[in-house]
């Protein structure tokens, strides 16, 4: 059975130079529906100018991270349903900590090559090292890593909110998952703005929708980071 | 910062610094126990007037026990104060300012508190 | 290009817990009694210069801070090193890979450690 629910999306708004403001559009949507839907129904149907970004709608691809009610999301795998009630209000917001481009869209530019430059592997071997321990694998099948690139840690980041040098959860956890820690890397993580400015707020792996678990990767990249000051310490190679 | 990567070296934060500060927090734990233990839950009445302080410190473990968290707290809480600084991102000159100042108030504090202990040792 | 969006003006923002998480309310408060264990340090060493000036002037002020209002102002402080240095115990832990992924509940149970410390010193120094 379908059911019908009302409720008013609150849009953020920005275009160019021109003041912020909220619109507020009132909708008749299924709570079964993801919050996508219904930003896409609003463009289509109510203001062709509204600009947000999203391409896969199934979690893949990491382009639809927006703000629902104040919490960072996946809006095309977000129903509904989970942010609110029969004639409640969602309020949608871009993301935090990365610059407006206009309306829901923000710049990534500087976070996509911040993981490419610390290496992170879009495609990872299937026996992977992850929070609950090591799975070892004979076979070399490979699958799509974790991470997204959705960027919605660094939203919810409280250091990411005092900084734009800081280098971010996801960055972090794709130098720690790539495993090559070179000189170029290094220079880049082990520093004022890499591992050691995390001060352990933990929102990271709370938003994080595919089980990366960033928090857990920088914590266990301090701890290789650590190990291998001491074995240079001690000269051994 | 260019293209997102600000690698200018400074000593912004850093593996150095950030095991000291844990473990100037792991020190301070311990003895701030001690110390709270004794100022509040041994004596009686619940605070040292001037003359336990001075029987106090005539057990020479005392003072050395004092110094030290002297010396671990003023280092840890400058330490930590720098953190907080950091987070509002100043730039290279004022951090220089942040470091200098910090530094004098440490060893400024370190400096005075031993005074006073050992002040109060020879009271005794 | 757009502009980034940090500015030091968020300051106020690490303090605003609202939609955030356990892990959140852990810096927020490790923030706030660190900084307030700092004012408190510096205050405290003051004050204890008193007892270079001599018994007269240690005790007088002794008398003066067994007020109750004193006590509480106190027991905040008690409250505050149990809070800071047992959250302190966890980032410590899982900033060396330990227990990373167990984080909330170390907080729990570290904090509820910390609650019955703070009971337990303000039965002790109210009850005298
Ligand atoms: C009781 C034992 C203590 C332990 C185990 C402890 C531990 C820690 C740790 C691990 C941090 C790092 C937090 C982070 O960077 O994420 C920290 C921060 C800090 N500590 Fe302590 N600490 C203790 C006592 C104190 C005391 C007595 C003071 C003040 C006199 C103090 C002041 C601070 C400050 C100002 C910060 C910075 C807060 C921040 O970065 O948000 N700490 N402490
Ligand atoms: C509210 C509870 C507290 C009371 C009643 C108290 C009382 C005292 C007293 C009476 C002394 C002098 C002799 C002694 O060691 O007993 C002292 C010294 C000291 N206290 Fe506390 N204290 C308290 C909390 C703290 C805290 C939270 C810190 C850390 C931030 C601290 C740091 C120190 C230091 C570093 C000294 C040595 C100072 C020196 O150089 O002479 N105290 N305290
Ligand atoms: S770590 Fe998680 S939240 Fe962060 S970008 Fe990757 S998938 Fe998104
Ligand atoms: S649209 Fe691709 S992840 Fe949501």
């Amino acid at each position: 059975m379908t059911q019908t629910w009302h409720v008013t999306y609150e849009i953020f708004r920005k275009k160019g130079d021109q003041s912020t403001h909220y619109d507020r559009f009132e909708m008749k949507v299924d709570p079964d529906e993801y919050v996508l839907d219904g930003i896409e129904r609003i463009w289509a149907f109510h203001d062709r100018s509204l600009v947000f970004s999203h391409a896969c709608h199934h979690s893949t691809c990491g382009a639809c991270g927006m703000v629902v009610n104040g919490v960072e999301k996946l809006t095309c795998i977000t129903p509904i349903r989970s942010v609110t009630k029969d004639g409640g209000v969602i309020r949608v917001q871009p993301m935090r900590n990365f610059p407006v481009i206009s309306d829901l869209s923000v710049d990534m530019t500087v976070f996509y090559q911040r993981m490419e430059s610390v290496g992170h592997q879009p495609v990872v071997s299937v026996g992977f090292e992850d929070s609950k321990g090591k799975l070892d694998s004979e076979d070399d099948l490979l699958r799509l890593s974790d991470c997204i690139e959705c960027g919605l840690c660094i939203s919810a980041c409280p250091i990411a909110l005092t900084t734009p040098a800081y280098l971010g959860p996801a960055v972090l956890a794709g130098a720690q998952q790539s495993g090559d820690l070179n000189p170029c890397v290094l220079e880049l993580v082990d520093s004022e703005n890499g591992a050691w400015r995390c001060h352990s707020a933990y929102e990271c792996t709370e938003v994080c929708p595919s089980h990366v678990d960033p928090a857990w990767r920088i914590m266990d990249l301090r701890k290789k980071l650590v190990a291998r000051r001491i074995k240079k310490f001690f000269g051994v190679k | 910062m260019r293209d997102g990567f600000d690698v200018t070296p400074r000593s912004g934060e850093g593996a150095g610094l950030w095991f000291l500060k844990i473990l100037t927090g792991f020190l301070v734990i311990i003895v701030l126990i001690i110390h709270l233990i004794v100022n509040h839950l041994i004596v009686e009445g619940g605070l040292l007037t001037y003359a336990d302080v001075v029987r106090y410190y005539q057990n020479p473990i005392i003072p050395i026990m004092e110094i030290a968290f002297l010396i671990f707290v003023v280092t840890h809480a400058l330490m930590g104060l720098r953190s907080v600084l950091l987070d509002l991102h100043p730039s290279n000159k004022v951090l220089k300012l942040i470091n200098y100042g910090l530094v004098v108030l440490g060893v400024g504090s370190i400096a005075y508190g031993t005074w006073l202990i050992l002040v109060i040792v020879g009271r005794g | 290009m757009a502009e980034h969006p940090q500015k030091p003006a968020n300051l106020i923002k690490w303090f605003d817990p609202r939609n955030k998480s356990l892990g959140s309310w852990a810096f927020i408060l490790n923030r706030i009694t660190g900084l307030g264990l700092t004012l408190y340090l510096f205050l405290h060493l003051i004050m204890l210069g008193q007892l270079a000036r001599g018994p007269e002037a240690y005790d007088g002020f002794i008398a003066l801070v067994k007020n109750p209002i004193f006590l509480v102002g106190e027991l905040l402080v008690i409250a505050a090193a149990f809070i800071h240095g047992l959250n302190g115990i966890r980032i410590g832990i899982t900033s060396f890979g330990i227990a990373g992924g167990k984080q909330k509940q170390l907080f729990i149970g570290l904090m509820t450690v910390a609650v019955i410390a703070i009971v337990y010193f303000a039965i002790r120094m109210f009850t005298h």
